[in-house]
């Protein structure tokens, strides 16, 4: 842990380690997790943690392309997040069930 | 001591991370769901220390006050009574995907450390670069001009998927139908 | 202190000033609710209580703080308790985004109070009527009024009753539907004013500039009569977002979820006591910002109309005797300070006009069902308001606005 204060000043560095950070725990929770709506979830975390880092990365090369990417992410993440409740609706309408778990062995 | 621009970086990033990681680790689906919108506005926060207030201003009111809402509506109509296991069986399935996530954590900082530990800091905004409206309308500007046919898939893309949702909700069948 | 603490500290102090401001305004509008419902429908309101019944709402003040808090059986207490705090934060933090007043620049000057206690010396400093000023303010008051609906939905699940639940889902639906077509009126503003901060909006409707339009090159000035104002310039937006507002703030007549007799009472059955009358200052809250924004943006904000903003400045400037001891034309602070209260209590007037037609049309309309309020929502303000944002367009570009 730095002890000088100069490494506290924030920095780009500061911004990426918490975007990865973020990015690990979705991911945690993605492979972790046996409910689907909390999946689904933890993949907006994932989302969101690359959001951060393009951010970061638009402010640092002063660049305005960050942000645009920012938003398509943002458009595509709030399209999928509806798309994958509504088929959680129809799954759960159909099975009354949401673990992941009891889906591992369906056929057909 | 710390200038206020980096407390309020310190500050909500404590925030984002330690509300994540309740988005994972709540047995409760719906207060996972309540740490998801905490962590969603400090994001928007963080996104103003970095002088993007549109996005940050759009996170709030798309992420935190669209997309959130319908996962707690939804999650509220599941009404999950039974007891569910939370997390996935077995121990070394669970160690492997531990390790795997720190292997990829400790990649992801050592390449940080790696390239931008020497000279990371943000150069200082311009005098007239805090009018927002210029800001956003060079993000306009961008979005018609280099990225236009990407913005036109975008909206033909939320025309498909407002299709594909109504249809969904829509289908028959299943234990609860009723013939009628 | 320095400049930077000064600053903290001061905009610390104007947001819990204006949070206090948003909770004690409860009272009076309840009061003016009861007596103008009452007037309507041809009786008497409530005046036994104190001189025109002013005092009964400090009876149910007290009366409210007094009753017994009961907790549901099943209920979760981080919900039940969290949701009536959640009810009040959107409206506090959006209504301290509104500049209520003209900023004022107080000189370098040593405090001194009744001209003879010394209290510090202070830099030069501007002071914003506002708790915050981003230069964003039009999306960021969007964004944190959408988190209104979250409140709703902890009360409704926190309260473990089927009817709350329904009520409550049934209310967050309506105010997320509403959301879209409130954001797509105010495009129509952003486009014709060109700048997001709310202070510029009110600065371009300055009424020492007449109201004109430029229509192909030629520029045709209206009378003096017709105020300089926004919504001669975007009317169709106007009404739009009046209408929207009104579903934002689950007031009648769309007010389904949280009618008596119809799911119980909605999302706050199971609320009584000191949450149930946070609830409503949350709900009134909603209602002083959706009228503080539809003055900012359509009715000029704080300016007086027909009166330039210089020309109250120095008006007040040559006023000598105020309050028979000041004279306000040797010190200018007082009179910067004097000048931004008169801005401030035009503000306020127009607030309490748009509060007044809130409560007038409550109760002249009747209730609109719920698949009719969606149909509504989405069938026909979100196409009139997408209309609405292209018509303007067409308009700004035949017209040349300079930009």
């Amino acid at each position: 842990m730095p002890i000088n204060p100069a490494a506290w000043k924030v920095g780009l560095d500061h911004y990426l380690y918490l975007s990865s950070l973020l990015f690990v725990f979705g991911m945690l929770g993605v492979l972790m997790r046996r409910n689907v709506i909390v999946i689904l979830m933890c993949i907006e975390l994932m989302l969101n943690a690359v959001n951060i880092s393009f951010i970061a990365f638009s402010r640092y090369a002063e660049n305005v392309n960050g942000q645009v990417m920012v938003f398509f992410v943002m458009t595509i993440a709030a399209a999928e997040a509806a798309v994958g409740l509504a088929l959680a609706v129809t799954v759960f309408k159909k099975f009354r069930e949401v673990n992941i778990r009891f889906f591992e062995h369906l056929k057909g | 001591m710390l200038s206020s621009q980096d407390f309020l970086f310190y500050f909500l990033g404590a925030l984002s991370l330690i509300f994540g990681l309740g988005v994972v680790l709540y047995r409760n689906p719906i207060y996972s769901a309540l740490c998801l919108v905490i962590t969603m506005i400090s994001v928007a926060g963080i996104f103003a220390t970095l002088d993007a207030w549109f996005i940050a201003g759009v996170q709030l009111i798309v992420y935190a006050g669209a997309v959130t809402v319908l996962f707690v509506m939804v999650l509220m109509l599941f009404d999950l009574k039974h007891e569910m296991k939370t997390f996935s069986k077995g121990v070394i399935g669970n160690g492997v995907k531990l390790a795997s996530s720190g292997v990829l954590l400790g990649m992801f900082s050592t390449y940080i450390w790696a390239t931008y530990a020497t000279e990371p800091t943000f150069k200082p905004m311009a005098a007239g670069a805090t009018s927002s409206i210029k800001a956003t309308k060079d993000l306009a500007t961008s979005l018609f001009t280099s990225y236009l046919f990407a913005f036109e898939v975008i909206g033909l893309l939320l025309l498909v998927i407002a299709v594909g949702a109504v249809t969904l909700s829509r289908i028959t069948g299943g234990t609860h139908h009723h013939a009628d | 202190m320095g400049k930077d603490g000064l600053e903290i500290t001061l905009n610390i102090v104007k947001m819990l000033v204006i949070f206090l401001v948003m909770v004690q305004l409860v009272p009076v509008l309840v009061w003016l609710e009861r007596r103008v419902s009452a007037f309507m429908q041809n009786r008497f309101g409530p005046n036994r209580v104190g001189p025109l019944g002013l005092i009964q709402l400090l009876a149910d003040a007290v009366k409210f703080l007094f009753k017994e808090p009961f907790f549901p059986e099943k209920g979760m207490a981080v919900m039940y308790y969290g949701a009536p705090i959640m009810a009040l934060i959107p409206g506090a933090l959006a209504l301290a985004a509104i500049p209520l007043g003209t900023p004022f620049h107080l000189e370098e000057a040593d405090w001194n109070l009744f001209g003879f206690i010394p209290l510090g010396h202070h830099p030069a400093y501007d002071f914003i009527l506002q708790g915050y000023d981003f230069g964003v303010g039009i999306v960021i008051v969007l964004g944190v009024s959408s988190l209104g609906a979250y409140s709703l939905l902890m009360a409704g699940w926190g309260s473990s009753n089927k009817y709350s639940l329904l009520g409550a889902l049934r209310a967050s639906a309506q105010m997320v539907s509403y959301e879209l077509a409130l954001g797509l009126s105010l495009v129509g503003i952003l486009m014709v004013f060109n700048t997001f901060s709310f202070y510029d909006i009110v600065a371009q409707q300055n009424p020492a500039n007449p109201l004109t339009f430029n229509f192909l090159g030629t520029v045709h000035t209206m009378p003096w009569w017709i105020p300089n104002w926004g919504i001669f310039y975007n009317p169709l937006g106007a009404l739009i977002f009046f209408c929207a507002s009104f579903a934002e703030t689950n007031r009648l007549p769309f007010d389904l979820p949280e009618a008596e007799g119809e799911l119980v009472a909605g999302f706050h059955t199971e609320y009584g006591g000191f949450a149930l009358l946070m609830f409503y200052i949350g709900e009134y809250g909603h209602m002083m910002v959706a009228s503080a924004l539809m003055a900012t943006f359509y009715f000029g904000g704080y300016t007086i109309p027909y009166v330039s903003n210089e020309a109250v400045a120095t008006f007040v400037s040559n006023t000598h005797h105020f309050l028979g001891a000041f004279d306000l034309s040797i010190h200018s602070n007082w009179a910067a300070f004097v000048t931004s209260l008169c801005f401030f209590v035009s503000m306020l007037v127009k607030i309490l006009f748009f509060l007044l037609i809130f409560i007038w049309v409550r109760w002249t309309l009747p209730r609109f069902r719920y698949d009719q309020l969606m149909d509504l929502g989405w069938k026909t303000m979100l196409p009139w308001a997408l209309f609405n944002t292209c018509l303007t367009a067409v308009w700004l570009a035949i017209s040349h606005k300079p930009v």
